[in-house]
């Protein structure tokens, strides 16, 4: 192997060691922002972590800070998750966690969206059955209609059809 | 007319005091300081409890006495009772403002005998830093005036429920003012949102925040109210629930209030902690009960008159607009609320975060949006299936090509698709109507196609106002879909060194720090550049105010339709004493705010009267100028049944 060959060989291993290097810490520094998007600053800026830009906010400083160091040290997210949750109460939580009474939470809308399409789908079939019952007993009656009836009528249309 | 003129002249005192320094006034003393400039000193007057709950009484002062006046001489049997309804809640709040949280307290001490002496302070605590920028001095009057405008309303159905008045004529009475009250809301909100995107500097303009929240929850039910009320004045249908939303959105406003007053739940915007929560609580317990037996003894006045004939019809299409309006406001309310009911339960407090509340409202917005697009084109009682694909096949075509342009350029995030989807298809429908009735007039009159859209929207302000609201709000949808592509990148910067975001390099060209009348500023003298060309200079700061020792961040943006460079100065790195640099890119934030502007131009559109009268004469003075009308225009000329 010649001089220049070998330079350009170690070259090109320093570079694809920056590369993985850089990598490595992009995907680190992702996984920070992810997991630091679940937890809640606590100086009661009311902020997830991450998003908190408090003028001198030494305290989401501190907790990113301490995430870093966990993810440096390879803990999981549960890990992570579970040694924020002792540290500051479960108020830590940006979103409830999907278990226990925090679950109720997550079911409320479901249950609102759920009930509030049943009410509405039966108030649409009440009144589409009255409307049947009262076209049957309609064409069951006799069937001259009064002027003043008519008259009704032509109101009755005239408003519920203008712009 | 005397209550408003007291309120009046209260009012005024308190901003004559902030102007005169009067440093033996607490609460000027808490709010302000010699050095604030003038500006900021009318903000001063509702920046606490005090003076805005005096503020809440002076606006709710000018509607009282604007409807009471303008109503006067006529609904003989209707006005005593909404007069009664007015002064109860007007009572309310001059009780708080005279006995509960008065803005007039004089600092004092006892004397050598033993009897209080009135002193003086030199100077006062200053204003807030966060309450220092210019929207502080319009987002709150907005808001307010939203949520006292819903009093007139409110007052109406009421006393329409206690008289047994007949038809559907409190509504017609009310419309405007529910119209007006609704604006405020709407302007106020979108203000706020302006206010913490362009102040608090954490690069959102949302943060689902209790007070946030509190200031939606009206919002949702009174846009809810908006939409089904149509259904009471066409065809006599849910006058039940029309009263209770009107009912529920005043109780929300009080509600909202009594939240962020009472310090039941914990919150950047929210006044200190006090017992004055109690008596907003049981205000509330009393309103409720009022309705409710109000309701309870009336309610047989308040059947329909219509039923249902269609599931594809309008009525159909309100009725889920108005289930996903409430679900998403009881979403809201109930993840606002959870962190205090967990409390209560399991002893320990459980946060809901944006996070949380996004996941929820996202899909429910989506639905909201496709129905904003679908509603109006569906005719009254029964819709065609031929009326479907005219309405809707190219629209429906136009948005999925769009969305498929859209997918292939890149965009794969799911809810910013079809959120980017759903509003060319509401654009397009909107589009059609205007160009199809514009097409009409045009036939009949001559006028250029501009000049006939806009006679189209003044012959029926209510229903192409409508649309310009919709339209607004495509806008603001439009600029929500680019938060899920929001980049941020943070950095140490030496004088002279760059960082790149996006498209642009920012270069640190120096950083000071100098004195200003009522702060000390570090400021940052930032280059942007772009293809290495020199754009602008952007100066991100933060100020330290002295007297109250606190400290507030002016954010520079370089805003554009595309993206908005948002640049924090982010304090100095305790390392290395350099100064560090936050930016962000945050794509079609500028398309919230102007679909802001639209949303409010619509609703100022929709409370100006029809001008049909006047074209009808004119069209008789001039006939000749008048073009003959193809013969295809002819079915569009019927257009469908009864569009509002």
């Amino acid at each position: 192997m010649t001089r220049m060959r070998r330079r350009k060989t170690l070259l090109f291993f320093i570079a694809s060691v920056c590369t993985l290097a850089l990598g490595v810490s992009a995907t680190a520094q992702d996984r920070a922002k992810q997991i630091g998007g679940k937890f809640m600053c606590m100086c009661s800026c009311n902020q997830v972590l991450t998003q908190c830009n408090h003028v001198g906010c030494t305290t989401s400083t501190a907790m990113l800070k301490e995430l870093d160091q966990s993810l440096a040290r390879g803990d999981s997210e549960d890990v992570i998750t579970q040694a924020f949750v002792q540290e500051f109460g479960t108020k830590v939580y940006a979103e409830p966690p999907k278990s226990g009474l925090s679950l109720v939470a997550w079911v409320l809308p479901s249950v609102y969206l759920l009930g509030g399409t049943l009410l509405v789908v039966f108030i649409i079939s009440r009144w589409r059955s009255r409307i049947h019952l009262e076209t049957a007993a309609a064409s069951g009656g006799p069937s001259g209609i009064s002027a003043e009836e008519l008259e009704r009528a032509r109101r009755r249309v005239a408003r519920e059809t203008e712009d | 007319m005397a209550t408003c003129g007291l309120i009046f002249i209260a009012t005024f005192s308190l901003v004559y005091l902030f102007f005169s320094d009067s440093y033996w006034v607490s609460y000027v003393v808490a709010h302000s300081n010699r050095d604030l400039s003038t500006f900021y000193k009318i903000a001063a007057l509702w920046s606490g409890q005090e003076g805005s709950l005096l503020f809440w009484s002076f606006l709710l002062a000018i509607y009282v006495f604007s409807a009471l006046f303008v109503y006067r001489n006529k609904n003989g049997e209707l006005m005593p009772y909404v007069g009664v309804v007015l002064a109860g809640v007007q009572i309310f709040f001059l009780t708080l403002n005279n006995f509960v949280a008065s803005p007039f307290k004089v600092l004092a001490t006892p004397g050598a005998n033993g009897a209080l002496e009135i002193f003086t302070r030199a100077d006062g605590n200053g204003l807030t830093p966060l309450l220092q920028y210019p929207e502080m001095v319009i987002h709150p009057p907005n808001l307010y005036s939203g949520y006292t405008g819903f009093t007139i309303p409110f007052a109406f159905a009421l006393g329409a429920l206690l008289a047994r008045y007949p038809g559907e004529k409190w509504i017609h009475l009310t419309r405007k003012w529910t119209m007006i009250a609704w604006c405020f809301q709407t302007a106020g909100v979108l203000l706020g949102a302006h206010w913490a995107y362009a102040v608090l500097g954490w690069g959102g303009y949302w943060g689902w925040d209790p007070v946030e929240n509190a200031s939606l929850l009206p919002w949702l039910t009174g846009t809810a109210f908006l939409h089904s009320v149509m259904m009471q004045e066409k065809r006599g249908m849910m006058k039940v629930w029309n009263v209770w939303l009107v009912f529920l959105t005043f109780m929300l406003c009080i509600l909202g209030t009594t939240l962020t007053r009472s310090g039941i739940v914990s919150s950047v915007h929210a006044f200190a902690q006090s017992s004055i929560g109690n008596w907003f609580v049981g205000f509330l317990a009393l309103i409720l009960v009022v309705c409710f037996v109000a309701y309870v003894k009336n309610r047989d006045y308040l059947k329909s008159e219509n039923q249902l004939d269609s599931i594809v019809s309008r009525e159909s299409s309100f009725l889920f607009n108005n289930l996903i309006l409430l679900v998403s406001c009881v979403a809201v309310l109930s993840g606002t609320l959870f962190p205090v009911f967990s409390e209560w339960l399991s002893g320990s407090r459980i946060s809901v975060g944006a996070p949380f509340f996004n996941k929820v409202n996202i899909p429910l917005g989506l639905i909201l949006l496709f129905l904003t697009g679908v509603g109006p084109l569906l005719a009254w009682r029964k819709t065609s299936v031929d009326s479907l694909k005219r309405n809707f096949g190219w629209p429906s075509l136009f948005s999925l090509a769009v969305g498929a342009v859209i997918f292939a350029l890149g965009l794969h995030e799911f809810y910013s698709l079809v959120c980017l989807i759903l509003c060319v298809f509401v654009a397009s429908t909107i589009v059609m109507e205007f160009y199809r009735g514009a097409r009409v007039v045009r036939a009949r009159s001559g006028a250029s196609f501009a000049a006939s859209a806009v006679d189209l929207t003044l012959r029926n302000t209510r229903r192409y106002g409508g649309y310009i609201v919709h339209m607004g709000m495509v806008l603001i949808f439009v600029g929500l879909a680019g938060a899920a592509f929001n980049k941020d990148v943070q950095k140490d910067m030496q004088i002279g060194s760059t960082l790149q975001i996006g498209r642009y390099n920012l270069l640190l060209q120096s950083f000071d720090s100098k004195p200003e009348r009522n702060y000390t500023s570090e400021r940052m003298v930032v280059e942007v550049m772009q293809n290495n060309k020199p754009l602008m200079m952007l100066y991100p700061e933060r100020r330290f105010f002295q007297t109250n020792q606190e400290s507030g961040t002016m954010v520079a943006i370089y805003s554009t339709l595309r993206d908005d460079l948002y640049v924090v100065y982010a304090g100095q790195s305790p390392e290395t004493q350099t100064p560090v640099i936050h930016a962000y890119l945050n794509p079609l934030v500028k398309w919230i705010w102007l679909g802001g502007a639209i949303v409010v131009m619509g609703t100022i559109v929709t409370l100006l009267p029809n001008r049909r009268s006047v074209l009808a004469f004119a069209a008789v003075q001039e006939p000749t100028a008048a073009r003959p009308m193809s013969p295809s225009l002819a079915p569009s000329v019927t257009l469908r049944e009864g569009h509002d």
